[in-house]
């Protein structure tokens, strides 16, 4: 009778959860010892702080934790997105008030303008009737220099750096020497767009200003890098286009690089019209330029298969009507009217060390022309780390010698910063007297008037 | 069924095994989500900026072909390896600088300009005469100007803003090749102390002492461009003076208000008196005593907001406050815009095409409008980017139009870049007539005795 109760609790062990049991309900499953709920709980808070942490990873990941300042972010975030699209709007070629013109027809010739005939003679009665425009000024004939670059941004902001830099070069040697500056951002003539827009602004110019003795196209690429040096137009005085080029080239090899017609001077005369006029039929854009193309790339030596360019065009104008134009036309190779700059750029400080300005030769070149290195548009023929230091170093190269007036030069070539040379005095005349380039040339100075 | 497979107890350890695998690639997957939420694209991971990403890669590809066709087009045949693109590389990568930087001057001594120069008349009147070839007047009534302006010898920070700098400079070379006035555009910071707007000060200092034959020195701010080609300045107005801006006597003498003069275009006369002012505006310039001039400034000074010292608020001051010493040679000119608001004119630009002519300077055909504000070379202006940008371009071709119809053209309209012709080519061009009389211009003309 008590027997039966004893044995449970001797079967079931010391534990004091064993006497629950004794009530009846002992289903194997449900009955769990003691040490094993409590693991079971302790594998439970573990899974559930673990699944918890997981969670705010994943929501973390998700939403963020805002500790930084967001808002300085959102702005420049904000703000890079509205440049970017008004970039894209001022730099597309959009115009709202275009109407498309067809290509010109190949079959009527193409004409720079109404032919002139007479152009000396009124040219020569006009400066009689003005005497206060004189083409002549201090016994220097007056000069026009020509450049300029498109109306749109260029594809790249380094572009349009470089261009404000190499118009602020050419204004510097322009001031020193007496010279007036055009600088064109409009396209005169839709048919001649591309390099042969100088062709129509060259000859509106002539016709325009009678005044003008020589106009001087220049490309938006080129540098002047000697200040000093001065053009030797006594050595031009029977010729009507100087042109930096070598007549072995020209005549001998028929190569299309024989002359440059980045940098090269024009007279104002009848002679030039008629060059311009016979010139420009290679320059309609379209089918024209195209065959124009395919001509000069089977004429000329070296050159690739591409339009028509203006200084081919010139080359094989020059080759095949020789008779007619060589005589008046003088090929400038003593010093570098135009300088192709691989060869010059990296010995700027052997010339420092060396040479002097005022020489123009390969000594202390006049001009270093970035051809090939299109830094306006999107790609060039070069590397452009190697075009874009080589002109920094080109721009502060000629710029250290504007700034020696003012006692200031470059911190390196390739430095956009500068350092002084020259303490500051009371007696600035004197640096003046020494210094200034335009009391240095001849003793005499080169001004407007 | 199962039971009967297994066993029970096997039964259970398979559950068991369900369980914890179940659990194992719950976990898994979850850690597996965080970590690329982590690693993966973007900051935070989000799938979209992964969308994004993939698209811009893929996007990227495509221009590629383009590329190599372009370079095939062009003749170029070289290697793609070394970039080619001048989008891909920044300048500041290629500047070096040599030297070390400047010994800073001492800072227990007071800032100037240069040592004092005391005879500045005298000198410079011995060497005019010495030197008859280099005169300061180009004829009796026409002085030697210089026009002085600049910008930062590193690209704007704004990617179009290179490009309106360089607008802003050819229209300068367009006024001063019409009125026969030289340019020197600044790109040299002369005095690091002087940086900002008070850079002009050392230069203009370095200007006049080094160009003795000018007369008057012109400094004009990058951001402000010429919009009446014909308006030549009167300059006989100003033979007793020696300090020439835009504003009014009663705004700067009478209210001391901060605007009533403007320092963005201003005529300064080559002479003692010059430089005397020029080291009396300094002193608040230098980086180190700005905050506390500022502070001055905004209290001394009406409306002006406090910020540090700027040129124009310490000019107003120093007026003020030393009016006897300097006020007699000064001239607050406000008969034309020497300097003129942009907000109050660009909008009104068709109407003065339509109304007026070239010529007058006054709000009727504004000399120079004046984007102050817009910081076109800078990130953040006081305006909004859009108006900024489009009304410089617009101002631009007001005023480039007049240029253009010399030679027969003109902007297809005020918002448009393209120009379109409005005068036939004649076999006469001589004869031709241009309206505003800018092509052989009065004020351009030599002395006829002249050689």
């Amino acid at each position: 009778m008590g027997q039966d109760g004893i044995t449970p609790q001797k079967r079931g062990g010391g534990l004091p959860t064993s006497t629950t049991t004794v009530n009846g309900r002992a289903g194997r499953g449900s009955i769990l010892p003691r040490g094993r709920q409590i693991h079971r709980t302790f594998n439970n808070i573990k899974i559930t702080i673990l699944c918890g942490f997981v969670t705010i990873l994943v929501l973390r990941g998700y939403i963020g934790l805002n500790l930084g300042s967001p808002d300085a972010d959102a702005i420049n975030q904000n703000l890079i997105e509205e440049t970017n699209r008004i970039l894209a709007e001022i730099r597309s070629d959009h115009d709202p008030d275009d109407v498309t013109e067809p290509y010109f027809d190949g079959n009527a010739t193409f004409s720079l303008g109404p032919r002139i005939s007479n152009w000396d003679h009124d040219r020569k009665i006009w400066l009689d009737l003005h005497p206060q425009f004189p083409s002549f000024v201090r016994g220097k004939p007056r000069i026009l220099l020509v450049t300029g670059s498109p109306p749109n941004p260029c594809d790249n902001p380094i572009g349009d750096h470089y261009l404000l830099k190499a118009i602020k070069n050419k204004i510097d040697y322009c001031r020193l020497h007496g010279i007036e500056i055009v600088y064109n951002m409009a396209h005169l003539d839709k048919e001649l767009a591309g390099y042969w827009a100088k062709l129509p602004l060259i000859r509106r110019l002539m016709l325009s200003h009678p005044e003008v003795e020589w106009i001087w196209w220049m490309d938006s690429d080129a540098l002047f890098t000697d200040m000093v040096f001065e053009l030797p137009f006594s050595k031009y005085d029977d010729y009507n286009l100087v042109v930096h080029g070598y007549p072995d080239l020209l005549f001998e090899q028929k190569s299309w690089i024989a002359v440059n017609t980045g940098s090269f001077l024009f007279r104002n005369c009848q002679w030039s019209l008629d060059l311009l006029d016979t010139w420009a039929p290679m320059g309609p854009k379209g089918p024209i330029r195209d065959e124009a193309g395919r001509i000069l790339t089977a004429n000329l030596k070296g050159r690739p298969a591409f339009e028509a360019d203006d200084q081919s065009a010139l080359i094989y104008l020059l080759i095949s009507q020789k008779d007619l134009w060589m005589n008046k036309v003088f090929l400038e190779n003593s010093y570098y009217l135009h300088g192709y700059w691989a060869g010059l750029v990296d010995r700027y400080e052997e010339m420092i060390e060396k040479y002097h300005p005022g020489l123009g030769d390969e000594r202390w070149p006049f001009v270093t022309h970035f051809v090939g290195c299109k830094p306006c548009g999107s790609y060039g023929d070069y590397p452009v780390e190697r075009c874009l230091s080589s002109m920094e170093r080109a721009f502060n190269f000629a710029d250290n010698q504007v700034l020696k007036l003012y006692g200031f030069r470059h911190r390196g070539l390739l430095s956009p910063k500068i350092k002084r040379v020259r303490n500051e005095t009371v007696k600035p005349l004197e640096i003046v007297d020494q210094f200034d380039i335009r009391r240095t040339e001849h003793g005499s100075k080169a001004s407007l008037g | 069924m199962l039971e009967r497979c297994f066993g029970g107890r096997r039964l259970l350890k398979v559950k068991r095994l369900l369980r914890n695998g179940k659990l194992t690639l719950l976990c898994l997957a979850l850690t597996v989500v965080v970590i690329r939420g982590y690693l993966g694209a973007g900051k935070f991971g989000t799938p979209q900026q992964d969308f994004r990403e993939i698209r811009n890669r893929f996007s990227r590809r495509q221009a590629e072909p383009r590329r190599v066709l372009e370079e095939a087009g062009a003749g170029a045949g070289a290697a793609a390896e070394e970039k080619r693109s001048y989008g891909d590389v920044d300048i500041k990568t290629i500047w070096i600088d040599e030297d070390e930087e400047p010994e800073r001057s001492d800072p227990n001594r007071p800032y100037t300009l240069g040592p004092k120069i005391s005879d500045w008349d005298e000198r410079r009147a011995r060497w005019l005469k010495k030197n008859p070839n280099c005169p300061n007047f180009l004829r009796p009534d026409k002085p030697r100007v210089l026009l002085a302006t600049g910008s930062s010898p590193k690209p704007c920070e704004n990617p179009v803003g290179d490009h309106y700098l360089l607008k802003a400079l050819k229209n300068k070379i367009d006024y001063c090749r019409l009125h026969g006035i030289e340019i020197f555009y600044n790109m040299a910071l002369l005095d690091a102390e002087m940086a900002g707007f008070w850079a002009k000060l050392p230069l203009i200092r370095k200007l006049l002492i080094s160009h003795p034959d000018i007369e008057f020195l012109w400094w004009m701010d990058s951001d402000a461009m010429f919009t009446d080609m014909a308006f030549e300045i009167p300059w006989e107005r100003y033979r007793d003076s020696n300090f020439v801006m835009h504003g009014w006597d009663h705004m700067v003498y009478g209210q001391k208000n901060w605007i009533g003069l403007n320092t963005g275009s201003f005529l300064l006369r080559n002479c003692q008196w010059s430089l005397d002012i020029l080291d009396a505006w300094a002193p608040m310039g230098p980086l180190k005593v700005r905050e506390e001039a500022g502070k001055m400034l905004a209290r001394e000074l009406k409306d002006r907001p406090p910020f540090e010292a700027d040129d124009q608020s310490a000019i107003v001051y120093l007026l003020v406050k030393e009016k006897d010493k300097w006020a007699d040679k000064v001239y607050l000119e406000s008969a034309y815009y020497l300097h003129g608001y942009w907000g109050i004119l660009v909008d009104r630009f068709e109407e003065m095409m339509e109304n007026y002519h070239p010529g007058l300077g006054d709000h009727r055909w504004p000399l120079v409008t004046h984007f102050v504000g817009c910081k076109p070379c800078g990130k953040f202006g006081d305006y909004p980017v859009e108006r900024c940008l489009k009304q410089m371009d617009r101002a631009f071709n007001f005023a480039d139009n007049q240029v253009l119809q010399i030679y027969g053209f003109m902007h297809k309209s005020l918002d448009n870049r393209k120009v379109k012709r409005t005068r036939n080519e004649t076999d006469k061009p001589l004869e031709i007539k241009d309206k505003f009389g800018l092509i052989h211009p009065a004020f351009k003309a030599v002395k006829v005795s002249s050689s």
